[in-house]
């Protein structure tokens, strides 16, 4: 019996997984027919069939921090060819998101984002600080604050300073989330490599993963879900639409107060509003027309394919939930303000509730697959996993 | 007082030892069989187990003692449309479809030779042809010839009317419905290979060279379309570089939910025939886990993992592709620890399960279970399964099955 090996199984992370979307787990019977109509894993060892016993055996070492679960797109190309039902895009789903929790710089906050109980408690906080925000302002009463201006702007409500101030702590709170997230679970991923390290600078690997992922290359390998690789794909470049249109609402703000930039062409530094004829108005309305589509197409994807891929978990609804209510709180209230409907401004405080929320639990929901995809893809270059 | 008589619904293996075993006991015995000929899966076979013989071994003395007791009526061509009434007296509907040949048939082969239609021949799964008017296959029983009606021309062409030299073909013949009286029923309808066309990732009728286990009986049988020498139905290669692929719709839930439980050995088997015909042969069997329960089964799996051309590769092929010049590409997972494998091989064979056929007994007042066998907690009354309509089972058991449920119809007659 020297060389015996023990496995220690964890029984609390085989219960999460279980809890967590993934109550078909124990039905799979090893039969591989999911690693083979994979067209996303790697040739060699690959995923999701050894995923599924080593989930069955509670060995979460080897999965928590493991490149494979989040190289899966899942495409349910696994989850539609089962035999058993055991549905291993669920499975890697739900690993995936004990992976988030357990690389989070602080844990409550993946399980607020995480936990169906606490829903009440994720919303709480951004209308809580907006709310603060407003009274400290003077700006609950919408009606005194419709009455400050001739148009009704939402700079009035919720003043462009104070929304930087807010959002660039935010977005400091979660790139440092996103940072700590990512060197834990690449140190994870060199533990768990074992002899298959990398080997010089992992850094120039980071060009073609991105390249990958800005041309949606792996999505288009899947089969039953072949329609979201264009749903995700607008929905993609309409958040990098809409961070764009941000930014450059910020220079046109701030070139035109403290460096003295005046209006010229079709360029409208100063403040809002801007006419459609602006070319970032024009961006904020094609990124918003790609919003629209890219989520109906997801959403709709999700609910035609409910039968072959699963319905999905708390973990993935509450994610769509934040993107729909971004999407429609924004076009609702640029809607109301053009009608000049006085209610615009609570839909807005919502706009920026849910806006809060989809930065701040980025590192810690379901969003944060754009930074662990990205960096599981930059190590399987590094370390030659991607490699057919 | 209950009509001492039993109705045998099907004439494969467990139909046909049922009639022998009522009949036996005295009773009156009413056959009913769809195709032309009894026998069922078992006359497709090339050999079978335990004795690896073939099937006429078994058969034959089944067709002598149902001959020398002279108390069983045989239809043939014929379905049970309805079961009505209770145990002691059902009435029960039988359709024939016509045969168009009488008794006076010698099976001479004249009637073929004149006749100018072909038709495919679906004893032998489409792989070779036969005139409108064929003996369905050389041990057929009743040897009598038979004449498709969906393909002859009839009395416009009427060659083989004249090429009889007994007066054995009736061209006018029609469908006939027959009402009989019987005490207790024995459904005994079996199975269908299961559709391998379903599983779209297995490129059955897509990808060449891609056969299914019962396909594979008839490419060794001697009576088969090649005579019995395994090549491949392409171009008739030589398969000496043969997969098979186990678990080829069964136990899973998008297919047959159950394990057909035959096709381990009979892959095995199958192994057996390529081993036997071609000493450079190479087999590989990709599996989930190999189903032999039992010593004979066992002993039978351990004599062939002796044979070094023999090899087993634990993980579910899950894709099928053509290769070059007529080749099979098979990917599978090798579970210990090789990665995803894809193989070149001249023939592939899917180890494809039993779909049962309880659903078409519905007219007969018998309910299928949800994956479609009976459901022998809802039988009526006076009625018994018997075989393969009730769980997946081999030909031996399938034997055992009959006459268990034979001696429950008997008991049925008697108290009634």
């Amino acid at each position: 019996m020297s060389d015996a090996t023990v496995i220690k199984p964890d029984l609390q992370f085989v219960s999460e997984i279980i809890k967590g979307g993934g109550e078909s787990l124990k039905k799979c019977y090893q039969c591989a027919t999911c690693s083979v109509v994979c067209n996303v894993t790697p040739e060699g060892n690959p995923f999701p069939r050894k995923e599924m016993v080593l989930a069955q055996w509670g060995q979460k070492d080897k999965l928590i921090t493991s490149p494979d679960v989040w190289l899966c797109h899942q495409c349910s190309d696994c989850t539609a060819y089962c035999p058993r039902g055991a549905k291993p895009g669920e499975v890697l789903n739900a690993i995936r998101k004990q992976s988030i929790k357990e690389v989070a710089m602080i844990p409550l906050f993946a399980k607020i984002a995480t936990d169906p109980k606490l829903i009440w408690l994720l919303f709480a906080i951004p209308m809580a600080l907006f709310y603060i925000v407003l009274t400290v302002l003077g700006n609950t009463n919408i009606d005194v604050v419709r009455a400050k201006s001739s148009h009704m702007a939402y700079h009035n409500f919720m003043p462009v300073p104070a929304i930087d101030v807010i959002f660039i702590l935010t977005a400091a709170f979660a790139a440092t989330s996103a940072f700590v997230g990512i060197k834990r679970l690449w140190a994870g991923m060199q533990a768990n490599a074992g002899t298959a390290q990398g080997s010089g600078s992992p850094f120039g690997h980071i060009l073609p993963a991105v390249t990958t992922i800005l041309a949606h290359k792996k999505f288009a390998d899947c089969n039953v879900s072949r329609l979201r690789q264009w749903g995700h794909l607008l929905l993609f470049y309409a958040f990098a639409g809409l961070a764009i249109v941000t930014t450059w609402a910020i220079v046109y703000l701030y070139g035109h107060e403290f460096l003295g930039i005046k209006a010229f062409g079709p360029f409208n530094f100063g403040e809002a509003p801007y006419p459609m004829t602006d070319p970032m108005k024009m961006l904020a309305l094609a990124s918003s027309v790609a919003f629209a589509i890219g989520f109906t197409i997801i959403l709709l994807n999700r609910l035609g394919n409910a039968g072959k891929a699963g319905m999905g978990s708390y973990f993935d609804w509450i994610f769509l939930l934040i993107v729909i209510g971004v999407g429609a709180t924004g076009m609702l209230s640029w809607g109301l303000r053009l009608a000049d409907v006085t209610m615009g401004y609570w839909v807005y405080y919502f706009h920026l509730v849910f806006v809060w929320s989809l930065f701040a639990y980025a590192p810690y929901s379901k969003f944060a697959h754009l930074f662990y995809r990205t960096t599981a893809m930059v190590f399987a270059k590094y370390t030659g996993r991607d490699k057919k | 007082m209950a009509e001492n008589k039993v109705l045998v619904v099907g004439g494969g293996f467990s139909g046909l030892t049922a009639a022998v075993e009522a009949a036996e006991t005295g009773a009156e015995v009413i056959l009913v069989e769809k195709n032309p000929y009894l026998g069922g899966r078992v006359t497709q076979l090339n050999k079978y187990f335990w004795k690896m013989c073939p099937p006429n071994c078994g058969l034959e003395i089944q067709y002598k003692r149902i001959k020398n007791n002279g108390k069983v009526t045989i239809y043939t061509l014929a379905q049970v449309e309805k079961i009505s009434g209770s145990e002691g007296n059902f009435e029960v509907t039988i359709k024939t479809t016509p045969r168009f040949v009488n008794d006076k048939c010698t099976a001479c082969n004249k009637c073929a030779e004149v006749c100018p239609v072909e038709r495919s021949n679906d004893f032998d799964f489409g792989m070779s042809k036969t005139k409108a008017a064929y003996l369905a296959h050389s041990q057929a029983f009743p040897a009598q010839y038979v004449i498709d009606g969906k393909v002859c021309k009839g009395s416009s062409c009427g060659a083989c009317v004249k090429a009889c030299p007994y007066g054995a073909i009736d061209l006018g013949m029609k469908a006939e419905t027959i009402t009989v009286k019987v005490g207790a029923v024995v459904t005994a309808t079996g199975w269908n290979p299961y559709d391998a066309t379903k599983m779209d990732n297995l490129g059955f009728g897509r990808v060449q060279n891609v056969v299914t286990n019962m396909m594979m009986e008839r490419l060794a049988a001697p009576n088969g379309p090649t005579q019995g020498k395994i090549v491949r139905p392409s171009d008739g290669k030589e398969v000496k570089n043969i997969a098979f692929v186990q678990c080829a719709g069964s136990r899973d839930e998008n297919h047959l939910p159950f394990c057909s439980y035959i096709c381990c050995l009979a892959s095995l088997k199958q192994a057996t025939y390529v081993r036997e015909q071609y000493g450079d042969s190479k087999v590989k069997v990709f599996y989930i886990d190999i189903r032999t329960p039992g010593l004979y089964e066992n002993r039978f799996y351990a004599k062939l993992q002796q044979d070094a051309n023999v090899s087993f590769l634990k993980g579910k092929v899950a894709k099928i592709e053509q290769g070059e010049n007529g080749d099979v590409k098979v990917t599978a997972e090798d579970i210990h620890g090789g990665g995803k494998v894809t193989e070149s091989f001249d023939m592939v064979v899917l180890a494809t399960g039993m779909e049962p056929t309880a659903k078409s007994l519905s007219g007969a007042g018998i309910k299928a279970t949800w994956d479609g066998f009976v459901d022998q907690a809802a039988l009526p009354k006076g009625v018994y399964a018997a075989g393969t309509v009730k769980a997946p089972v081999d030909v031996a058991r399938t034997a055992q099955d009959a006459t268990a449920a034979v001696m429950k119809s008997i008991q049925s007659l008697r108290r009634n």
